[in-house]
């Protein structure tokens, strides 16, 4: 069993160093790499920025995606991210240096002075996305998000959410802008509060991250009524989008990597591209599947637009809450 | 329910006990035992650095290993309380208490022992607690929102004046500035940044393990070379197995017998609920043991009840905290979040389905624990020798290897070089707390408590749209209230009733 895993394994291995080189001629890029990369996870051990890493990290050296080079992942962690992303962005022109991207990454410059935004990278691809559903309680009276958004017309609704100018808050902004309703909005610290906040009672219904109700909505507890993002995820095929039941918008927190700007040419096309094969492994299918993270990907300047697109959503909802000036 | 709980642990304990698990289970207690050692290396760090490598591992061998190091760094943290008087984590803090002046009296090695005990016995009951009550408790946690949270700390807030020491006046005074310095950071409530000065490094707050390190380490170490510590004879401390005054007396067993099972229990149901925790539990143990002890003013002098009683609930509430994981996927405090994150990457979902997918997983987690502190109990006595020779290290030699752990184990828990500052200032504070007499427990309680109690506070409010009928209405939470109110009351009444003679009593 054991062997015929090496053999496999050696099988891909030779496929991938194969296309690897053939990239490399593409693009004129001589001899890289050629010194150690510094993958640089701006949070600490232990949360989903650090899983992400360091799963795409394991994946691009086992199918030798980095060739004849190391890659070493650190945790830069504090201030939200705005340490980790600040040191890699002043690694202007360097190609041995990468981060993940999280919601983070929009929001940390939005509301504190850091000496970079996501302008300040270039941009390589966006892996998965991280969306949001509406979620109530089982035993609720709303089935639908039409039931919800008629209770809001008509009555007092708590809608809870981690954090105050988080994704939640982002998100129910958002479908209460579009649906022309108003609730009242409650910050929990933790997706652990905020799902005892819903079994609890406490709320009429939360705006949560998949992974972090997945468990309740399998044993059901929880039942989700809308996604936020542009297509249904692929893991929960049965919850529609807001935007197909008619709450036109979208939003979801960008999952990519990104590196310092003014690369030299063709590292950018260079990481798309092996960047490309690493989506393609059972290995990252099996990361989305069990973070409940959806596989719409975006390469390469295309991200960019993304991610300011994405910043400047985030911008308008924190301007309205008043969360910044 | 008996039959039910004997045939699931004996189901854990089938996959537990392999040759495999069991080596993971004695490296998992053995590495949790010295994370535990080391002042500022808490679980949560030691899980987080150790999680690497375990990969290739199988998931529940693993976890097991993990947990191992998750309450085996429940018995390290308080040899080091006990002998250095330096909590390596919140949940020791109560045990320096009685347990450093304990070790002061030149009872190190019944103090270790004792504490050795007690852990063991509140593990142990923890364990038997989960197989009992999972499923029920679990509905139970579930049901706690906000307002009921709010009351539970505030609960924990008012405790906190019965560790105050003499003066209550300095005591509160070290609390308020445990609250000003959890007012640091982003408010959770408005999204608005408080006292950040622009600075993006304080956007996340402070973080309370280097102020807690630099209070207790290094405020101790500096306080001991101002009274010139440093310069005396060093009295050689000899404990053998063989010795007498290496085993606890008859006396410590017969007065604490009851103390150890009153801990464990107010520890567990401390460590369901999630956000409470191994700190509140062993706060709770401690201040109730000392509410209903006839001779209270015996404890902060060296008093082994005043040492088993957080002992006993800070193990017992690292159990507790496993219910709200294992049935929930509500991780309580910082270890059992990184926890969390490993059963993540070995795809196990947490939640309520995690006991319906995962059986072998789940009781073989849980009968590792109860294993686990059998080890523990055997290599913790066994090893008390060796870590009392820590006393007979010149304090010259041992004061720059502290200092070292310290700067250590606080930069490697994000790296930052602003938190090794902010433990170097917090170790000039400490020791001038110390030498003025303010209480550097009391502030380090109220930064972890303080801003849990404003965020549930408000959030109640937000439900309640601004009543505090929210406190009353619901039903746990009006006996939460009526539990607080005769706690604020019933001294005041007593008073009036009796007079001076039982305010006396009640100091």
């Amino acid at each position: 069993m054991k062997m015929q895993k090496n053999v496999v394994t050696l099988a891909a291995l030779m496929t991938f160093a194969a296309s690897a080189s053939v990239v490399q001629a593409d693009n004129g890029l001589e001899g890289y790499p050629e010194k150690t990369l510094n993958y640089i996870v701006a949070f600490g051990p232990g949360g989903g920025n650090n899983l992400m890493s360091r799963t795409l990290v394991d994946i691009i050296n086992q199918y030798d995606l980095y060739p004849g080079q190391d890659i070493v992942v650190e945790n830069r962690a504090g201030g939200s991210g705005a340490i980790g992303f600040g040191h890699v962005s002043r690694q202007e022109g360097n190609p041995y240096f990468a981060t993940s991207t999280s919601g983070n990454f929009i929001s940390t410059p939005l509301i504190s002075s850091t000496d970079w935004d996501y302008s300040d990278f270039t941009p390589i691809g966006l892996l998965a996305s991280d969306a949001m559903f509406l979620v109530v309680s089982t035993d609720s009276d709303y089935q639908t998000v039409d039931d919800f958004v008629e209770a809001a017309t008509s009555g007092r609704i708590l809608v809870g959410g981690t954090g105050a100018a988080g994704p939640s808050r982002v998100v129910a902004s958002l479908f209460a802008e579009e649906a022309g309703i108003e609730f009242e909005y409650l910050p929990a610290g933790t997706g652990g509060e905020m799902v005892t906040a819903l079994t609890s009672g406490s709320v009429h219904a939360i705006v949560a991250n998949p992974s972090e109700v997945s468990g309740q909505m399998e044993a059901g507890n929880f039942r989700a009524l809308a996604y936020s993002d542009q297509e249904r995820s692929s893991v929960y095929p049965d919850i529609p989008t807001f935007s197909e039941l008619g709450y036109d918008f979208t939003f979801s927190l960008p999952r990519g990597v990104v590196m310092p700007a003014n690369l030299p040419d063709g590292v950018q096309a260079w990481w798309v591209d092996a960047l490309q094969q690493a989506v393609e492994t059972p290995e990252w299918n099996a990361y989305l599947e069990t973070n409940s993270l959806s596989g719409n990907y975006i390469w390469g300047d295309e991200f960019g637009s993304y991610l300011e697109s994405t910043s400047d959503v985030y911008e308008g909802i924190l301007r309205e809450i008043g969360a910044i000036n | 329910m008996l039959a039910d709980m004997i045939a699931n642990l004996g189901f854990g304990l089938s996959v537990a006990i392999t040759p495999t698990n069991l080596l993971f289970l004695m490296i998992g207690a053995f590495v949790g035992m010295i994370v535990g050692l080391f002042p500022g290396f808490g679980p949560a760090a030691g899980i987080a650095v150790l999680i690497p490598m375990t990969f290739g591992l199988e998931p529940t061998t693993a976890i097991i290993m993990l947990a191992g190091i998750y309450y085996g760094s429940m018995y390290g943290g308080t040899i080091t309380s006990i002998l250095i008087n330096t909590p390596g984590e919140s949940a020791t803090v109560a045990s320096t208490l009685d347990g450093y002046p304990l070790a002061q009296k030149g009872r190190a090695g019944p103090a270790l022992v004792m504490q050795a005990i007690a852990s063991f016995v509140g593990g142990t009951i923890g364990v038997i607690l989960i197989c009992a009550l999972a499923p029920t408790l679990a509905g139970f946690a579930a049901s706690f929102g906000p307002s009921e949270y709010f009351l539970i700390i505030f609960f924990g807030l008012l405790l906190l004046t019965t560790m105050m020491g003499e003066n209550k006046l300095n005591g509160i005074v070290s609390a308020l500035l445990g609250f000003v310095i959890a007012m640091v950071g982003v408010d959770v409530m408005s999204g608005v940044q408080r006292f950040t000065f622009g600075s993006s490094e304080l956007i996340g707050g402070i973080y309370f393990v280097p102020v807690a390190i630099g209070l207790f380490g290094i405020g101790e170490l500096l306080y001991c070379v101002y009274i010139g510590q440093h310069k005396k004879e060093v009295k050689r401390v000899k404990l053998s197995f063989t010795s007498s005054d290496f085993w606890p007396d008859k006396k410590d067993y017969t007065e604490s017998k009851y103390t150890v099972l009153r801990g464990s229990i107010i520890g567990f149901i401390a460590g369901v609920l999630p956000g409470s925790g191994a700190t509140i539990g062993s706060i709770l143990g401690y201040s109730i043991e000392k509410k209903i002890a006839k001779d209270p003013e015996k404890f902060g002098k060296g008093e082994m009840r005043g040492l088993v009683a957080p002992e006993a609930a800070n193990n017992a509430a690292s159990s507790g905290a496993m219910v709200p994981l294992l049935s929930l996927g509500i991780p309580g405090s910082g270890a059992t979040a990184v926890l969390l994150g490993a059963f993540m990457m070995w795809g196990l979902q947490p939640g309520p389905m995690l006991i319906i997918n995962d059986p072998g997983f789940v009781w073989g987690l849980i009968a590792s624990m109860y294993l686990g502190n059998m080890v523990l109990i055997l290599l913790s006595i066994a090893a008390i020798p060796l870590f009392v020779k820590f006393l007979d290290i010149p304090y010259v030699m041992v004061l720059p290897i502290v200092v070292l752990l310290c700067v250590i184990g606080t930069y490697t828990l994000h790296f930052s070089m602003v938190e090794t500052w902010m433990l170097l200032v917090a170790g000039l504070l400490g020791f001038c707390m110390k030498l003025y007499g303010y209480s550097p427990a009391a502030t380090v309680l109220a930064l972890v408590l303080g801003s849990m109690a404003e965020e549930n506070l408000l959030q109640s409010l937000i439900i309640s749209g601004g009543s505090p009928s929210i406190f009353f209405e619901r039903p746990i939470s009006l006996l939460l209230s009526l539990i607080v109110i005769t706690v604020i009351v019933l001294p005041v009444v007593l008073r009036m009733i009796f007079g001076k003679r039982y305010e006396k009593k009640a100091l």
